[in-house]
């Protein structure tokens, strides 16, 4: 391969692979690591939830700001996420229908209710759209300097609030990880030592929301209910402590995200076609698809071995 | 508003509230019993999971040349894929520490995912040949064709005639699943039939109501239902009646706002109607115990 060719091939990956890349990294260890924690509580569900009963309020956010704010958005999707959980609560307890009907309820009318916003008032000033919501918008997350800028403020807005949103999930499970693994564990525990699971409760689904916001607009629902879900999953059988699940979700997660953006990305090319393939979706695809792989690995692995009497 | 000019209720309206009717009914009686046997979410999961089938049979149609748009072949597809879901989700749950949700959230993060990347594919092909796949996510009822609602009382109809004739097996394998087994019923079979009542009810319901909101059109008529008192006959049938209110009204709602998806609406009238049924119950519940 010439020089000219090598170093034309280096731009592209800098300019378009890498920024992508990363966006889809960051809203990995924001979503798996807060993932982690509701997996071990049994609660996938919540986070699927709320992945869709924020969008009213994000669009919401966007309608009366009038533009793309980011405030506004967190402040829209905060109210609807918080109102979607307390209604199914409320919806629970009212009919005794079982957890799953309520939250399926609340939150296919908040994303109905979002869904109808976008397409009845937001056609001009948000620019979002319903595939997107769904799908996300990774593709479009390249380096994009300004003529003569330098290359780091061509960063899209979505991957440095992606950046923070991971610092601080990381930052608060190493901060509170005692207490966390205390309320995953062993509620009763946890009250009687001095944890109080109703302060702690609430806040763990605010940050949970907090990241899942900031993953929506640049994955998309999706992929956020898979990066929730089967990165922790995927680590479960392999796992025998708190801190290897977390290493291995996030490590094993990493990888296949890499492999899934690249197999969107470039594996048309190198059949020979110019389709461009939804990168959210095969993410999602090859990590749901590693879960039961993972556990197949698990009991293979362990057969020769004979296990000592529990 | 569409067409300029166009009479409100025309040939097309027509059409397009007597397949949304059908469907709404058929998912509030099927909703009756799918709510009661826990299987809401399982419904979500075999929706969502029509995509990719639905995408699948787009593609072979268009290899094998007679177009892409062939409703049954679509219907086809959409039905493999979704019974392929309902089939993993029990699998995965046994899984240790996966459980129902966990197994809920894989099962929809693969095959919905896989739809997205199938139809990220389709929409490169000729704008003109892709005939609206994009529309089946969040519902069209516009598109309606005279096939399609055909093909939608047929499966209705089905419906019906299958909940009729198993009705006291179906009754307590979802509300007395004891009381089926000194009967004699066999849980499985019925449970079975129960699975492919909600796939084919969420495959109908595509076209209407959509893919990712035809789960609302399943819990909500029948959880509004519960508020009423009586017989389980007479709770499917408002459940069904409440479900082909709630479409129709969905569809003459989308109808008269520009560019209103059919199933958000059909789902906030629903979600509505259910919201009312919660306000009403107790105060009945009080009377009624006096």
């Amino acid at each position: 391969m010439n020089p000219a060719a090598t170093s034309d091939l280096l731009r592209e990956l800098m300019q378009f692979d890498l920024p992508v890349l990363a966006s889809a990294l960051l809203a990995l260890v924001a979503c798996a690591t807060m993932g982690n924690w509701l997996v071990l509580r049994k609660e996938s569900m919540t986070g699927d939830a709320i992945a869709h009963a924020v969008l009213p309020g994000i669009v919401a956010g966007f309608l009366i700001s009038g533009r793309h704010s980011m405030p506004a958005m967190f402040l829209g999707a905060a109210i609807a996420g918080a109102l979607a959980i307390v209604l199914a609560n409320l919806v629970q307890r009212r009919t005794r229908l079982e957890a799953g009907a309520g939250l399926g309820i609340v939150f296919s009318a908040f994303f109905a209710l979002g869904v109808a916003l976008l397409e009845t008032q937001g056609a001009r000033q948000v620019d979002l759209d319903p595939g997107c919501v769904l799908f996300g918008s990774l593709e479009t997350l390249f380096l994009a300097p300004p003529p003569g800028g330098r290359w780091y403020e061509g960063i899209a807005h979505e991957t440095w609030v992606l950046a923070a949103a991971a610092l601080m999930v990381v930052g608060l499970s190493v901060l509170f990880a005692k207490e966390l693994a205390a309320l995953c564990f062993d509620r009763e525990h946890a009250r009687t030592t001095g944890i109080a699971p109703r302060t702690l409760e609430p806040a763990m689904l605010f940050v949970t929301s907090l990241a899942i916001v900031a993953s929506f607009e640049a994955v998309g629902s999706l992929l956020v209910i898979a990066l929730l879900a089967c990165p922790s999953l995927i680590a479960a059988p392999h796992a025998n402590s708190l801190r290897a699940r977390f290493a291995i979700s996030l490590a094993v997660g990493g990888l296949l995200t890499v492999g899934g953006y690249m197999l969107a990305a470039h594996a048309p090319a190198v059949l020979g076609t110019d389709a461009s393939l939804n990168a959210a979706g095969m993410i999602s695809t090859v990590l749901a698809a590693a879960v039961p792989l993972s556990f197949a690995i698990a009991r293979w692995t362990r057969r020769p071995v004979s296990r000592p009497a529990a | 508003m569409s067409a300029g000019g166009a009479p409100f209720i025309g040939a097309n309206t027509g059409l397009t509230l007597a397949a949304g009717a059908l469907f709404g009914a058929t998912a509030g009686i099927v909703g009756t019993f799918a709510l009661a046997r826990r299987r809401s979410l399982l419904a979500d999961v075999a929706a969502h999971a029509s995509l990719p089938g639905v995408c699948l049979a787009f593609l072979a149609g268009e290899a094998l040349g007679f177009g892409g748009r062939n409703p049954l072949l679509l219907l086809a597809g959409a039905t493999l894929t979704a019974l392929l879901a309902t089939w993993s989700v029990p699998r995965l749950a046994r899984l240790r520490g996966v459980g129902p949700d966990g197994a809920i959230a894989v099962s929809l993060s693969f095959f919905f995912g896989l739809g997205a990347v199938l139809l990220s594919d389709i929409q490169t092909h000729d704008s003109g040949a892709q005939g609206g796949i994009d529309h089946l996510l969040f519902g069209n009822a516009a598109a309606t064709t005279r096939a399609d609602l055909a093909t939608m009382a047929s499966i209705a109809f089905a419906c019906t005639i299958l909940v009729t004739l198993f009705f006291k097996e179906l009754a307590a394998l979802c509300f007395d699943e004891q009381h089926a087994a000194v009967l004699g019923i066999a849980v499985r079979p019925f449970d079975l039939l129960l699975l492919g009542l909600l796939v084919a009810t969420v495959v109908a319901g595509m076209q209407m109501a959509g893919i990712v909101l035809v789960v609302a059109m399943i819990i909500a008529p029948a959880a509004a239902a519960r508020a009423v008192r009586g017989s389980l006959t007479r709770v499917t049938a408002v459940a069904g009646t409440i479900g082909a209110v709630a479409a129709a009204t969905g569809v003459l709602v989308s109808r008269s706002m520009d560019s209103m998806p059919t199933g958000s609406a059909m789902t906030l009238v629903a979600a509505t109607i259910f919201i009312a049924s919660l306000l009403a119950a107790p105060w009945r519940r009080q009377g009624s115990s006096a």
